[in-house]
């Protein structure tokens, strides 16, 4: 794998998650004077961009000068943008001088391939798809998925963004969850623009996992596991969306039980606060194979999946818990509850859209799915999985919506317990 | 005197007694659907096509079908080829499944249609440039290929579901599932046929009020009761025109291509060729199709059953590519008897549409209009006709016509 250290862009987080409110309630006000500064530096960093291109071009290394200006710009930018999107509380200064907490650490300059050099500007595109998703300020491509004029919806850095703003105004907090998911895509963006400034010739990762330094362990109700397997059969990967086309059916036919045995899980649970061994069982190997459809036809996983949902049959796997308690008030007013992290899920739909997209042409030349790919694609199932975990009534807890190590359940799996699993 | 003895007492198995008993009722019930409503009299006499159609075009559809017809036979040839390389290989294909038996045996039988699509794909590109040069098609590359694409996944989710009844039968029945699942494949196609008007893309009511009062008519003179009168729009794809009968009781239905109605062919035309297709919803064709199925289907699961034995048969995934090889070469050695069958209802449609219209001249001038307008050659080889000819030749449906005439005449 490809740690967060060999990387010549690396992303420290060193925030607290305190906030002041007064500063969440008035960010966008707060923020408009940096990002004017911004700008104006950004037109500078425009030209100086284009004599870095040149200079690299010609001499195979970018300018020491041009790329400690340019290194300086992309590190500004990633404060400011931690400050706007609330990854970080501190006023970001006008200097971008290391030391903010959500940093930057960019390597000297290093010797660039000068093919990648000259076809900068086209090899960027891939990359501008996941940004698009992460990071853009409205969603274009899910836009143009549902086949409207003009764009909306959120990228879940804008998502994360104002739910935590709402968060952080009533409690002065931000969940690490959200603040997790700023960094990540700011960390992404950052790294995208590393590379079309010519300051690097490593392609931006949009693995979630070594995005932005020591993850939490978390052990959710709901985790999801992956396998060290990236080979892709180029067959079954040309042919992926309608090999799976079995099993969407299924999946339909066994969605419209599900949603009815949700509702009846949602009556029981009201009543005795947990639900009940059999709707809890049938529901998790829903959501199980739920996942592992998914991982199947947004490639995250290679072989073609059973049609039971059934534990460990399946590389990328959901692990659920036992069921546990729950508290009464959230049972009844779930579906209100859910509202934002349903819309998380949407954006993250987004993401696995674009996974697959991308992930079908490397796999499809290369026979290998790109890890960073693979592990954003995990993400992007397993906070899908959580949600519809939350609102079928499986857990109580809350999705969580940064990238995390999960350390699985120990009711559903003691012996493995010990051992913490990777997992997006 | 032994042997005679032997083969008398080997006769007398009930396994053997069992064989014969079902070969005599299979016999039977050919025969029942083989009875027609062309009296056993007619004879149909003897034309040159130079009568009726002019030299240039006989030149230009002979060539232009003897191209289709030697692709045909290439595709054919490599379709074969890949099954049979895929029965051999295609169980390799089995640790791309995570799947239990039945999961890895549909993804089988997916991947060997898959591999089949590709392997035809410089087939399907050629036609269309043919079709496309002789302005018969004004489908384009892309299209064609996004079309074919999807068609096969509806090729699929069929090929998975059989599959998934065969694997789980045999999981059950072992050496006895094809008995199971023929008649249960029987009833899915009759339940196919049941819906499939619904299923037609692009289909619209018929509006012309002078066609549906015709269409009313000839339902009445040919003993059918009302119908469903659609128009499908195809004309974005292909300048040939067509009709088709399908579904049957409260589905049945009528559709006409709209290059039909495009004014190429006079109201009398349209009538014959409404009149054909009421003729096969009064003569429940597609019934007897499913019928012909089932008497295919029978014996052809029972030799799968048997052949795939030693691949573990049917209950393991890993007989899945040679069951497929052995449905495709049994289909094909099939194919010049379906079409033999086919040509068989043609005919007895046709005879009730000279009946229903009496008009025999429409009947010779909407044949004539039908294979110039899709370039169809109107005498074609008897081997194209054996292999490819689902109808009677143009100029066996125009003798038809006359054989009509002179039956009326005494």
């Amino acid at each position: 794998m490809d740690s967060m250290d060999e990387r010549p862009i690396r992303l420290t987080v060193s925030d607290d998650l305190k906030r002041g409110r007064l500063s969440v309630l008035f960010r966008l006000l707060l923020a408009l004077p940096f990002l004017i500064w911004l700008g104006i530096w950004g037109i500078a960093a425009f030209f100086v961009t284009i004599f870095n291109w040149v200079v690299a071009l010609a001499t195979g290394r970018p300018d020491q000068d041009l790329h400690g200006f340019l290194a300086r710009f992309v590190r500004y930018a990633t404060h400011v943008y931690a400050f706007l999107y609330l990854a970080a509380e501190p006023f970001p200064g006008i200097g971008g001088r290391p030391g903010y907490p959500i940093d930057l650490e960019i390597d000297p300059p290093d010797r660039q391939n000068r093919w990648t050099v000259a076809f900068r500007l086209v090899l960027v595109v891939p990359a501008l798809f996941i940004l698009s998703v992460l990071a853009s300020s409205t969603n274009e491509l899910y836009g143009l998925t549902n086949n409207r004029q003009g764009s909306y919806g959120f990228s879940l850095l804008g998502l994360a963004a104002i739910f935590g703003w709402f968060v952080g105004v009533a409690r002065g907090r931000m969940p690490r969850g959200l603040r997790d998911l700023v960094a990540y895509a700011i960390s992404y963006t950052a790294q995208f623009w590393a590379y079309l400034l010519v300051l690097t010739d490593r392609y931006p990762s949009s693995d979630p996992l070594t995005a932005i330094g020591p993850l939490p362990t978390r052990a959710d109700p709901l985790s999801v596991e992956t396998d060290e397997d990236l080979r892709r059969s180029r067959l079954t990967v040309f042919f992926r969306l309608l090999l799976a086309i079995p099993h969407l059916a299924w999946l339909t036919l066994w969605g419209l039980v599900a949603l009815l045995a949700a509702v009846i899980n949602w009556i029981v649970t009201l009543a005795r606060g947990t639900s009940p061994e059999s709707l809890h069982r049938f529901l998790a190997a829903y959501l199980r194979y739920q996942l592992h459809v998914g991982a199947y036809v947004y490639l995250i996983g290679n072989p073609f999946p059973g049609f039971t949902g059934a534990v460990g049959s399946y590389p990328i796997d959901l692990r659920v818990a036992e069921r546990e308690r729950q508290n009464r008030w959230t049972v009844a007013f779930r579906l209100l509850l859910a509202l934002p992290a349903l819309l998380i899920a949407i954006a993250y739909m987004s993401l696995a859209y674009t996974v697959a997209f991308l992930g079908w042409f490397a796999s499809l030349f290369t026979g290998r799915m790109p890890l960073g790919l693979r592990n954003a694609g995990a993400l992007a199932l397993r906070y899908m999985a959580q949600t519809n975990g939350y609102l079928f009534f499986v857990t109580g807890a809350y999705p969580y919506s940064g990238p995390c190590l999960a350390t699985p359940p120990e009711a559903s799996a003691p012996s493995a317990a010990a051992a913490p699993l990777l997992s997006a | 005197m032994s042997a005679v003895r032997r083969l008398a007492s080997r006769l007398a198995r009930p396994a053997t007694l069992a064989v014969l008993a079902a070969a005599a009722l299979w016999i039977l019930a050919a025969q029942a659907l083989w009875s027609s409503t062309v009296p056993a009299s007619v004879h149909l006499p003897h034309l040159e096509a130079s009568r009726f159609f002019s030299d240039s075009f006989l030149r230009r559809s002979t060539s232009y079908e003897r191209f289709l017809e030697i692709e045909g036979l290439l595709a054919l040839a490599t379709l074969l080829v890949v099954l049979a390389v895929y029965a051999q290989r295609g169980n390799r294909l089995m640790r791309e499944s995570a799947a239990g038996r039945i999961g890895t045996g549909m993804l089988l039988g997916m991947l060997g249609f898959a591999v089949v699509w590709l392997a035809e794909i410089p087939f399907g590109v050629a036609a269309v440039w043919w079709e496309r040069r002789h302005g018969i098609s004004h489908q384009g590359y892309v299209e064609w290929a996004i079309g074919s694409f999807l068609e096969l996944g509806s090729t699929f989710l069929f090929v998975s579901l059989a599959l998934a009844i065969a694997l789980g039968l045999a999981g059950v029945f072992r050496r006895w599932w094809w008995a199971v699942a023929a008649p249960l494949f029987v009833g899915l196609a009759l339940l196919f046929t049941f819906v499939s008007p619904y299923l037609i893309p692009s289909t619209k009511p018929l509006h012309d009020p002078h066609l549906v009062a015709d269409a009313r008519s000839l339902e009445r003179s040919e003993g059918v009761g009302e119908t469903r009168l659609r128009v499908q729009d195809v004309h974005r794809f292909t300048t040939a025109p067509n009709a088709e009968a399908t579904g049957f009781g409260a589905t049945r239905t009528v559709i006409l291509w709209d290059t039909l109605l495009d004014g190429r062919f006079s109201d009398a035309e349209v009538r014959v060729v409404l009149a054909h297709e009421i003729g096969h919803l009064a003569h429940d064709d597609a019934l007897r199709r499913v019928g012909w199925l089932a008497l295919f289907l029978i014996p052809a699961t029972a030799l799968i059953a048997l052949l795939t034995r030693r691949r573990g048969g049917m209950a393991r995934p890993e007989a899945v590519p040679l069951a497929l090889f052995l449905l495709v070469v049994l289909q094909l050695l099939a194919t010049p008897f379906f079409n033999l069958v086919s040509r068989h209802d043609e005919a007895a449609a046709d005879w009730s549409a000279l009946v229903a219209t009496r008009d025999p001249a429409a009947e010779r001038s909407a044949m004539r209009q039908l294979a110039t307008t899709s370039l169809s050659n109107p005498d074609p080889p008897g081997w194209a006709q054996l292999l490819y000819g689902t109808h009677p030749t143009a100029m066996q449906r125009i003798a038809m016509s006359y054989a009509w005439e002179e039956r009326e005449r005494k």
